[in-house]
C-alpha cells in the first residue's frame, strides 16, 4: 500500500506536468489552428534559461521564475506568433507543421550553442530535497506539491477562461471563422498572439517543473522529447477539451509510474517501454478517435504551386545529374565522395516524401525510422558471406523494403481515416517508438517455444556491409556513389511517370479535394494506404543504403530529429519536385555538415573561439532558419531557382559561355592547378553571375512574365462561404 | 420507381435543427428541382444524400438500395454524382485532367466495364462546350465555367442520378440559357435523373418537371412548376406574409 501510494503520487505529479504542457498545445491550436511541434523545445529552452539564472548566476528562485515564466517565455511565444505563425494563413498543413518543426530544431541548435552540451548541469527541486511533508505515511516533496497545485490551478483556470470570459469564448471562435469574429468586433490577431504568449508560459512552467522530477539533468534532446510526450495527452482531448486533456495527462503519468513500479525486473524491455509509453498511448488514441468528417478544398486555395515536368525533361535532367556526378568523381577524394553519397541517399529517402507529401498531401515525420526497420531486417536476414567479404544481397534489400512497406501500412492504417495532422502524429509516435523500444532493445532475449536467442539491435551498434547487386559490388566508394545516383535518378523518373499516370492524377485529386474524390467513387483509405506503403518502401531502400554507407549504425543514426530535419529541408527544397528532394537530401546529408566542419576546422586553426566558431554555430542553426522562412515561400526553393535560370534558354550565348567557364574550371582542377575548394567557389560564382550577365545581354527575356490572373477569389454572386460539410451556415438562428 | 429516395431525414448542428423529417423523391429520367430560401437546408440535404454528413435519423436509398450507412464512395458506385456550390475542383490539375481523372476513378470501381477514358473525356468536353479552355488550369477559369467543369467531371462517372448545387450561380445569362439546354439534352440522351438546387427562377421553371420546396429544414410543398408557383405557402416563404 505504501509503495502504491508513492507511485500514485509520483504519477499524479508527472501527469500534472504533462497536463500543463498539453493545455498549452490545445490553447495555441484552438486559437491559431497551428499545432506547435516546438512546444517541447520551448519547455527545454525555458528549463535551461531558468538554470542559467538560478544556478549559473545565483539569482533568487522567485526572481528567476519571474524572469522566465512572466517575461521571457510569453515574449518568445508572442514573437513566434507575430513574426512567423501569422504569415501561415492559407498554407497547407504540411507547411504549418514544417515551420513549427523548424522552430523546434532551431531552438535545439540555439540551446546547444549557448549551453555547450559537454558541461553537466542539474536543476534542483524547489526548496531543496529536504523540504517535504508526510501524507498518509508517504513523503511528498514541496516541489511535487507545487507541481500538483499548478496543474490543478491551470486546468481550472483555462476551463474558466474558455467558458466564462469573453476573451475565452472569442478565442474558441478564432479558429472557426476569424473573419466573422472580426465583423463582430473581436480581434483574432490579438487573441492568437495572447494565446501563444500563454502557451509559451505553460511550456516553460512544464519544462521547469519536470526537469528536477525526472532526475534534474539538463539534456537538450531528452527534455524536448519529454515534453513532446504531452502530445498524447492533448490528443485525449482531441485538441479541444481541457478536462479530457488533463484526464489523459493523469492517465499517462500514472501508467508510466506503475509500469516502473510493477513490471517484473526480468522484463528487460520494461524501462524502454516506460519511456515509449506516451507514444504508444498516442497511437492507441489515434486508433479509437472517431472518424473525421471529410474536408473539402481549403477555404481559398493554398499558396503552394507545383508543376510537373515532361518525361523528356525528366530523363534529360537525370542524364545531366549522372554526368555531373561522374565528372565530380574524377576530382573528389574518397571522404568527399562518401559525404556526397550520404547526401544523395538522403535524397532517395526524401523522394519517399515527394511521393507521399508532394503528390498525395499526406505527411510522414519519421522517414528515417522506416529506414531503421529496413536496416534491422537486412541485418538479420539479408546478409551473405562473412568478414570483409560480407555483403547485403539483392533479395535482402527487397525483403527489407517489403517489410518496411507492410510496417508502414500498419502504422498508417489507423490514421488514414483522420486528417493529415493525425497521420503526421502517428508517424512521429512511430519514429520515437522505434528509437525508444526497437533500437534500444540491445539485450538478448530468449524466444519462447523455439528457445532461440535473439536481440533486435545487438549491443546497440550494427555493422552493415556494402550492397552487392548481381555483378555490381558497392564496396568501393566510387561505385557506391554512382549506384546511389543511378537509384535516385531511376526512382525520380519513376515518380514523375507515376505522377503523370492515372494513379498520380487520382493522388492529386485526393490531395486537392478529398470530398470531391470520394463523391466520385474513390476509396480514399485504399489509395492513401497504397501510397503510404510505396513511400515507406522507398524510405526503407534509402535507409538500407544509408546504413551501408555509414558502415556502423547506432541509435544516433536514426534519432527522430534527423528525420525531422530531412522532412523540413525537403519541404524547403520543394516538396512537389524531384529536384526538391535532391536539394533537401544534399542539404541534410552533405551541405550543412560540410559547412559546420569547415568552420570548426578554421576555428581550431585560429586557436578556437572567435568569428569562425560563431560561423560554425550559425551553420548549425541555419537549417532551422531556412525552415522557418518557409512561410514566405511555401512552394520551396526549386521553383524559384527554375524561374531565375529559365530565361537563359533565350540567351544561348551566355549559357554556352557559362558552361565553357565551368569546363575550364573543371579542367584546371583535374590537372591539379586548383584545389577542390577553388572549384566550388568558381562554380558558385558562375552560377550567380549567369542570370546577371543574361539580363545585361537580353533584358527582355528576364522581365518577369505578365502576372497570370491570381488565385480566384470567392465571386460576389455566391453567398457567404458555406462550410461544405459542416453546413453551419445553413442553420438559421 | 424513384432513383433517389430520402425518408424522414433529420439533421441538427448543436441545438439548431437544420433538417426535420425531410422526405422526398427524385424520379427517373427527369429534372427535379429543390428550391427554397437561403439557409433552408438544401446543401445540407445534398451532403446527407452524398454521404458527407451523417443524418441524426432517417434513410437514403439510391436506385432501390439502402445507402444510409454507406460512405460517399459506395454511394458513387450506386450511381450518384454531384457538383458543389462551393467549388471543389482539383486545383492543381488542368480542366482536361479534372475531367479525365473522374473517368479514371470510375474505371477503378465500375462493374459495367471500363470506358476509354481519353475518348470519353473528349466527348464530354465537346458536349459541355469546354473545348476552348481544356488545357488551362482550372484556377484560371471564371466561376461560371468552373461550374461546368464540375458538371463534366460528374458526368464522367456515368451516374444514374446527378445532384447539381446552384450550377448557374456565377454564370452569365447566356451561359445559364445554354446550361438549361444542356441539362434537357442530358436527360434525353443519357437516361439520367437530375436533382437541381437553384435560385435562377427561369432555369428552374424551364427545366424541372417536378419541384420540392424546402424552408426552415422542412418540405413545405411539392408539385409541378405550375402548382408550386401559385402555392400560397411557397409564396409566403419567399416573400413573407401579405
Amino acid at each position: 500500500m505504501h509503495l502504491f501510494l508513492t507511485y500514485t503520487i509520483l504519477g499524479l505529479v508527472t501527469g500534472a506536468v504533462y497536463g500543463i504542457a498539453a493545455s498549452g498545445l490545445v490553447l495555441t491550436y484552438t486559437t491559431s489552428g497551428i499545432f506547435n511541434f516546438a512546444q517541447g523545445a520551448m519547455a527545454m529552452l525555458a528549463a535551461f534559461t531558468y538554470w542559467q539564472f538560478r544556478y549559473g548566476w545565483n539569482w533568487p528562485a522567485p526572481l528567476a521564475l519571474f524572469a522566465v515564466l512572466v517575461v521571457l517565455a510569453p515574449l518568445l511565444g508572442m514573437v513566434l506568433y507575430v513574426g512567423i505563425m501569422r504569415g501561415l494563413r492559407q498554407t497547407s498543413d504540411v507547411t504549418k507543421i514544417v515551420v513549427t518543426i523548424g522552430i523546434m530544431l532551431g531552438l535545439i541548435a540555439l540551446a546547444q550553442w549557448i549551453w555547450s552540451p559537454g558541461v553537466p548541469r542539474t536543476d534542483g527541486l524547489f526548496f531543496g530535497n529536504t523540504a517535504k511533508f508526510k501524507v498518509l505515511g508517504v513523503y511528498v516533496t514541496d516541489h511535487e506539491a507545487i507541481a500538483l497545485a499548478c496543474g490543478v490551478l491551470i486546468a481550472v483556470g483555462i476551463r474558466l477562461l474558455f467558458t466564462s470570459t469573453r476573451t475565452g469564448v472569442a478565442m474558441r471562435a478564432v479558429v472557426d471563422n476569424p473573419a466573422l469574429l472580426q465583423l463582430n468586433g473581436g480581434r483574432p490577431e490579438r487573441l492568437a498572439a495572447f494565446s501563444w504568449a500563454l502557451g509559451g508560459a505553460l511550456a516553460a512552467l512544464a519544462g521547469i517543473l519536470i526537469t528536477p522530477i525526472s532526475g534534474g539533468t539538463l539534456d537538450v534532446h531528452v527534455l524536448t522529447l519529454l515534453v513532446l510526450d504531452s502530445i498524447a495527452a492533448a490528443m485525449f482531448g482531441r485538441l479541444r477539451s481541457i478536462w479530457l486533456t488533463f484526464a489523459g495527462a493523469l492517465f499517462l503519468g500514472l501508467a508510466s509510474t506503475y509500469v516502473l513500479g510493477y513490471f517484473p525486473e526480468s522484463w528487460s524491455w520494461a524501462s524502454n517501454f516506460r519511456i515509449a509509453l506516451p507514444m504508444i498511448v498516442l497511437f492507441v488514441v489515434l486508433i479509437v478517435l472517431p472518424q473525421d468528417r471529410l474536408r473539402g478544398a481549403t477555404l481559398l486555395r493554398t499558396r503552394e504551386r507545383f508543376t510537373v515536368p515532361t518525361m523528356r525533361s525528366a530523363v534529360t535532367w537525370g542524364g545531366i545529374l549522372l554526368a555531373v556526378v561522374l565528372l565530380l568523381e574524377q576530382i573528389m577524394g574518397s571522404s568527399d565522395m562518401g559525404s556526397l553519397t550520404i547526401g544523395i541517399i538522403f535524397g532517395i529517402i526524401a523522394l519517399s516524401l515527394t511521393l507521399l507529401t508532394g503528390y498525395a498531401g499526406e505527411i510522414n515525420l519519421a522517414p528515417v525510422s522506416f529506414g531503421a526497420i529496413a536496416t534491422i531486417i537486412v541485418f538479420h536476414l539479408g546478409l551473405s558471406g562473412s568478414g570483409t567479404a560480407q555483403r547485403i544481397t539483392f533479395w535482402g534489400l527487397l525483403l527489407g523494403m517489403a517489410v518496411t512497406a507492410v510496417v508502414g501500412g500498419l502504422i498508417a492504417l489507423p490514421a488514414l481515416r483522420l486528417r493529415g495532422l493525425y497521420l503526421a502524429l502517428a508517424t512521429l509516435a512511430f519514429g520515437v517508438f522505434v528509437s525508444d523500444m526497437i533500437i534500444a532493445d540491445i539485450a538478448p532475449h530468449v524466444l519462447p517455444i523455439f528457445h532461440l536467442n535473439y536481440s533486435i539491435f545487438p549491443n546497440g551498434t550494427l555493422q552493415i556491409p556494402a550492397l552487392k547487386l548481381g555483378p555490381i559490388d558497392l564496396s568501393s566508394s566510387k561505385t557506391f556513389l554512382t549506384t546511389a545516383t543511378c537509384i535516385f535518378i531511376l526512382i525520380g523518373i519513376g515518380l514523375i511517370a507515376l505522377r503523370r499516370s492515372n494513379y498520380g492524377r487520382r493522388l492529386t485529386a485526393m490531395k486537392d479535394s478529398p470530398a470531391a474524390a470520394a463523391t466520385l467513387g474513390q476509396n480514399l483509405i485504399k489509395l492513401k494506404l497504397s501510397v503510404f506503403m510505396i513511400s515507406a518502401a522507398i524510405a526503407g531502400l534509402g535507409g538500407i543504403l544509408l546504413s551501408s554507407a555509414s558502415v556502423s549504425v547506432n541509435s544516433d543514426t536514426f534519432i527522430i530529429f534527423i528525420s525531422l530535419a530531412l522532412v523540413m529541408l525537403t519541404v524547403v527544397g520543394g516538396i512537389g519536385n524531384v529536384a526538391g528532394a535532391l536539394m533537401g537530401g544534399i542539404l541534410a546529408g552533405t551541405a550543412f555538415q560540410a559547412l559546420t566542419s569547415t568552420f570548426s576546422n578554421l576555428s581550431t586553426d585560429a586557436g578556437g573561439g572567435g568569428f569562425w566558431s560563431v560561423m560554425a554555430n550559425l551553420s548549425l542553426v541555419a537549417p532551422a532558419l531556412v525552415g522557418i522562412s518557409l512561410g514566405r515561400n511555401p512552394s520551396g526553393a526549386v521553383p524559384d531557382i527554375v524561374a531565375r535560370y529559365k530565361p537563359l534558354w533565350q540567351t544561348k550565348g551566355v549559357l554556352l559561355l557559362g558552361v565553357m567557364a565551368e569546363v575550364v574550371a573543371y579542367l584546371l582542377v583535374l590537372t591539379k592547378v586548383f584545389g577542390n575548394w577553388w572549384f566550388v567557389l568558381a562554380s558558385a560564382l558562375i552560377a550567380i553571375a549567369l542570370p546577371a550577365v543574361g539580363r545585361l545581354v537580353e533584358p527582355e527575356a528576364f522581365r518577369p512574365p505578365a502576372k497570370v490572373k491570381p488565385a480566384r477569389e470567392r465571386p460576389a454572386a455566391v453567398p457567404a462561404p458555406e462550410p461544405l460539410v459542416e453546413g453551419v451556415a445553413d442553420a438559421r438562428p | 420507381m424513384p432513383v433517389l429516395e430520402v425518408s424522414d431525414v433529420c439533421v441538427a448542428f448543436g441545438g439548431a435543427q437544420v433538417l426535420s423529417d425531410v422526405s422526398l423523391t427524385v424520379a427517373e429520367g427527369g429534372v427535379t428541382g429543390l428550391i427554397g430560401p437561403n439557409g433552408a437546408g438544401k446543401t445540407t440535404l445534398f451532403n446527407v444524400v452524398s454521404g458527407l454528413l451523417a443524418p441524426r435519423s432517417g434513410r437514403v436509398s439510391i436506385d432501390g438500395h439502402d445507402v444510409t450507412n454507406a460512405g460517399p464512395a459506395r454511394r458513387a458506385r450506386r450511381g450518384l454524382a454531384r457538383t458543389y456550390q462551393r467549388l471543389e475542383l482539383f486545383t492543381s490539375l488542368t480542366v482536361r485532367d479534372n475531367i479525365q481523372v473522374a473517368g479514371e476513378i470510375r474505371n477503378t470501381w465500375s462493374r459495367r466495364g471500363r470506358i476509354d477514358v481519353t475518348a470519353e473525356t473528349d466527348r464530354v468536353i465537346e458536349l459541355v462546350g469546354l473545348g476552348d479552355v481544356a488545357d488551362r488550369e482550372v484556377s484560371e477559369l471564371p466561376t461560371g465555367r468552373a461550374r461546368v467543369v464540375e458538371l463534366a467531371r460528374a458526368l464522367m462517372t456515368q451516374p444514374k442520378v446527378l445532384l447539381l448545387d446552384e450550377p448557374a450561380s456565377g454564370q452569365t445569362e447566356q451561359e445559364t440559357e445554354a446550361f438549361g439546354r444542356l441539362l434537357r439534352q442530358l436527360v434525353e440522351d443519357r437516361d439520367l435523373a437530375i436533382c437541381l438546387v437553384e435560385h435562377d427562377v427561369g432555369l428552374v421553371m424551364g427545366t424541372c418537371q417536378h419541384i420540392h420546396v424546402l424552408d426552415y429544414g422542412e418540405v413545405i410543398a411539392s408539385g409541378t412548376p405550375e402548382q408550386v408557383k401559385v402555392d400560397p405557402v411557397v409564396v409566403n416563404a419567399y416573400l413573407g406574409a401579405p
